[in-house]
């Protein structure tokens, strides 16, 4: 697996964290622990998206672009098989 | 609205073609207890959710159901990528090829086209919650014969992971039938 692949599944796992607690928040919405798991994953995936996006381009179209190119068409898609 | 992020919502990987599982997989797209027909389900249901958690459960697990139906569309995709005719005829695929090529389409395993029929949208919220715990223990059960059905580990793992994701959707449904219930039981509701 590639640093792009290794840093990009950091990010589906602290994602994937956050849909499963906000799940459970839904039908629990006053969980301090569930809460507090969220508010970690939440800033663990900004600072590893942050870093992503900065070095390979957008995950989310709500990204700055570059003035000169847009790099969200850019290759690799999610269901590509990896390289 | 939605957002795309570039990503799925688990990785899959699959570096085998495989068109015989693809046959069985694509199930999990456009057939009767697939992810587009729960997606299609709990996005129209949430609509007419009475409580601030109903409306969020149905929304969100709604939106969950779309990265899945993404995850088994890259499934079908990775598994017949490339694939040629013959090699699809062999596998059952034949019928298929001859419609969609080597194309992603929401069909059933028996070939079935995708149809709104499978779901209900019944506007009464005990029938609807009820509908959406079955339809989560029936997904359960397709992806249990699914793991059956493979053996490559790159097709297992995810198949697992979005099994496992029925039960927790089961757990959450149940607690908001469970919250409906009370609230009918209270005098305010009418």
């Amino acid at each position: 697996m590639d640093e792009r692949q290794k840093l990009m599944e950091q990010i589906m796992a602290y994602d994937f964290c956050m849909i499963d607690l906000g799940l459970f928040l839904d039908t629990h919405p006053a969980d301090a622990n569930a809460l507090n798991d969220f508010r970690t994953c939440y800033m663990e995936s900004e600072k590893l998206r942050k870093q992503f996006e900065e070095k390979y381009g957008p995950i989310n179209q709500r990204f700055l672009p570059n003035p000169r190119c847009w790099q969200w068409i850019d290759d690799p898609w999610p269901w590509a098989r990896e390289a | 609205m939605w957002y795309y992020d570039k990503k799925l919502e688990y990785p899959i990987n699959i570096k085998k073609c495989d068109p015989r599982m693809a046959k069985f997989i694509i199930s999990q797209y456009g057939g009767p207890d697939g992810e587009l027909a729960a997606s299609l389900r709990y996005l129209s249901q949430r609509f007419h959710m009475p409580t601030k958690e109903t409306r969020a459960i149905l929304n969100d697990i709604g939106t969950e159901e779309l990265a899945h139906l993404e995850m088994v569309g890259t499934m079908v995709h990775q598994l017949t990528k490339g694939v040629p005719a013959d090699i699809m005829e062999k596998a059952g695929l034949g019928d298929f090829y001859t419609d969609h090529d080597n194309a992603v389409y929401p069909i059933s395993a028996s070939g079935v086209p995708f149809t709104a029929a499978y779901i209900q949208s019944k506007g009464d919220v005990i029938a609807d919650l009820v509908e959406d715990l079955a339809a989560e223990q029936k997904a359960r059960a397709t992806y249990e014969n699914l793991i059956r059905l493979a053996d490559d580990p790159d097709v297992k793992d995810p198949l697992r992971f979005l099994r496992e994701r029925e039960v927790v959707h089961f757990q959450r449904f149940g607690e908001a039938l469970r919250q409906v219930q009370e609230l009918m039981g209270s005098k305010k509701y009418y």
